[in-house]
């Protein structure tokens, strides 16, 4: 397991590209680095490499080698990550409760007690 | 916001999207994000989303917003200001067979990053340009002082740059480091010892007079400087210990006696059980004794209280003329509220000396009205200073920043009297600086201030009351000429 040292996560962070690119390994779980330069249009392929290189020394994302390609996903033990997934169970999660009241207020005989205090 | 994190969700749901939209605010058990608290569902209404961000168990953390845009039943935007800074975009898209596909668009920037991952327990070190001058602002980001303090760092921010770009202090740019106290003397703490050991010799903070006394007690007397700015009960004299802000027994002063004439003599003192509102009802009953007034009945609720029923059962039988409510920030909000769905405005006025834009744009333009507020700066002063500063505001943060106040104009104050208070001495040395704070006059949006040799702040007060949209300042000759 890496150990992350936190001011390095932060300092990796700074920069928008590499927030971006976390941002989408969060969405696909692993990806190479071309499906992610794919992605990335701001930057070209060159510079992902870079930044995917400052990110995997400040421990917040893996690096799978499999023949002649590498394959990243984000380290689930970053504190950064630990972020992300948070708010992304936190945002995915009020839709669901979203889908689950405006279903069950379509069912018949639905309506009665799901009215919460406030 | 310039850059930031982005995240989406996206869920599909059978229902049209214009019953799903309806949902919104509506209260009715929709997840925290629909259960959006609002008054209305309009562009620049203000929202509370009550954000489970620890998990179960942990008290949720509030999401302090305001509605950017809304296009029934297609969109709604939310721009947000506090934990973090952050906007959401939820898309209501109709699909095939009468559904719906709901689409949440989130975006973050670093700092916002920064706290979360300092709330989750990451020892972030801030990043810190060789050469800087550092000056911390110890503020409440969360917990229920976030109302009363959400524009304080936009205003400190302001003033730093305006420092900066007037050559900083002797040279060297000014870098402001931020920390939270959640609203919490211990959680305040250990922020300060952060900002300390990130290299700040002062810390200007905008919290609870409850968090300032345990931060000024835990800081070695030598050594930090520390200006507490808004409002407060002074007491803490120490050569590096600065209280500006209004004093409670002036606030009450400038306001009893036109309260009295206005409402009645019977009155009621209701506030949370910390140290400045102790104070607070110390000086009521002094004020009212040489009134002639009567106080009868008073009670605490701990800071952080969301149900004051009892305590309102209380008010009601007391039959009070005016209630003096010394409650901040959030439990300010829910007394108010709550006082004015029980009645309590039927039969009494309310005095609060906390009472600020901010805080009254989240009582609402409903429950607001027959509440007064007493404090140096309100949003409509008249003064050319004010005006210019709104207008910087508005350009800086945008129509949607929450509005200044008495509470985060002070922020942008004590940069400016510590920075020309450096300045005039010509040394970072604490002490000199400090004694160096203690003198002059200046021109503020407030008007003039005039420091004073105990380390406090003379300035005009204002009786203001609550009406929709904001407040009606009394002329200030009016309760001066009266007294």
């Amino acid at each position: 397991m890496l150990i992350v040292a936190p001011d390095l996560a932060f300092d990796a962070l700074a920069d928008p590209v590499r927030r971006e690119i976390l941002a989408a390994l969060a969405e696909c779980e692993e990806c190479s680095a071309g499906e992610l330069s794919a992605r990335i249009h701001r930057v070209g392929r060159t510079a992902v490499s870079t930044h995917l290189s400052v990110l995997r020394t400040a421990g917040l994302i893996a690096e799978r080698r499999s023949g002649r390609f590498r394959y990243y996903s984000v380290n689930p033990t970053g504190p950064a990550q630990e972020v992300i997934r948070l708010l992304q169970d936190l945002f995915q999660g009020s839709l669901d409760e979203v889908k689950a009241a405006a279903e069950s207020a379509r069912e018949p005989g639905a309506g009665t007690g799901t009215k919460r205090d406030s | 916001m310039t850059s930031g994190l982005f995240l989406f969700a996206e869920q599909q749901v059978d229902a049209p999207p214009e019953q799903i939209f309806a949902l919104f605010g509506a209260g009715s058990g929709a997840g925290w994000l629909f259960d959006a608290h609002c008054d209305r569902v309009a562009a620049g209404s203000v929202v509370t989303l009550s954000a489970p961000i620890g998990g179960s168990g942990v008290p949720p953390v509030d999401i302090l917003g305001r509605i950017s845009r809304v296009m029934p039943p297609l969109r709604i935007e939310i721009v947000h200001e506090l934990p973090w800074r952050g906007r959401l975009r939820v898309l209501f898209d109709p699909a095939d067979g009468g559904g719906c596909r709901l689409r949440l668009f989130a975006e973050l920037d670093e700092v916002g990053l920064a706290w979360l991952m300092r709330r989750r327990g990451s020892p972030l070190a801030e990043s810190v340009r060789p050469g800087e001058h550092l000056v911390g602002l110890l503020t409440s980001k969360s917990g229920p002082g976030g109302v009363f303090a959400a524009a304080t760092e936009n205003l400190a921010a302001m003033a730093v740059a305006e420092v900066n770009a007037d050559g900083g202090i002797r040279g060297r740019p000014v870098h402001l480091v931020v920390g939270d106290d959640a609203t919490d003397p211990g959680t305040g703490v250990r922020e300060a010892q952060r900002l300390v050991r990130a290299g700040c010799r002062t810390i200007i903070a905008t919290t609870t007079s409850a968090t300032f006394a345990r931060v000024s007690a835990a800081l070695p007397a030598a050594g930090v400087l520390l200006v507490h700015s808004l409002m407060n009960e002074g007491g803490l004299a120490a050569p590096l210990r600065v209280q500006f802000g209004e004093r409670p027994y002036r606030q009450l002063l400038a306001a009893v006696g036109s309260m009295m004439r206005l409402a009645g003599k019977r009155w009621f003192l209701a506030g949370n059980d910390y140290c400045w509102p102790r104070v607070v009802h110390a000086a009521a009953r002094h004020v009212l004794n040489e009134k002639a007034g009567a106080v009868v009945g008073e009670s605490f609720a701990p800071l952080g209280s969301r149900d004051f029923g009892p305590l309102i059962d209380a008010v009601l039988e007391a039959r009070p003329d005016v209630v003096l409510s010394s409650f901040v920030g959030a439990d300010l909000v829910a007394f108010e509220r709550q006082c004015h769905a029980r009645g309590v405005r039927d039969q009494a006025r309310s005095l609060a000396l906390a009472l600020d834009e901010p805080t009254r744009e989240r009582i609402g333009d409903r429950a607001c009205i027959g509440m007064w507020g007493v404090s140096g700066y309100f949003e409509q002063l008249d003064v050319e200073e004010n005006r210019d500063l709104l207008r910087r505001y508005r350009r800086a943060y945008g129509p949607f920043a929450t509005p200044v106040s008495s509470i985060s104009e002070s922020a942008y104050e004590a940069v400016h009297l510590y920075a020309s208070a450096a300045r005039r001495v010509g040394t970072d040395d604490s002490a000199q600086v400090a004694r160096e704070l203690r003198r002059g006059s200046f021109a503020f949006p407030r008007g003039t201030v005039s420091m004073t040799a105990g380390g406090g702040m003379g300035q005009q007060l204002y009786l203001a009351e609550a009406v929709a949209g904001g407040f009606s300042v009394l002329p200030a000759t009016e309760h001066v000429s009266r007294r």
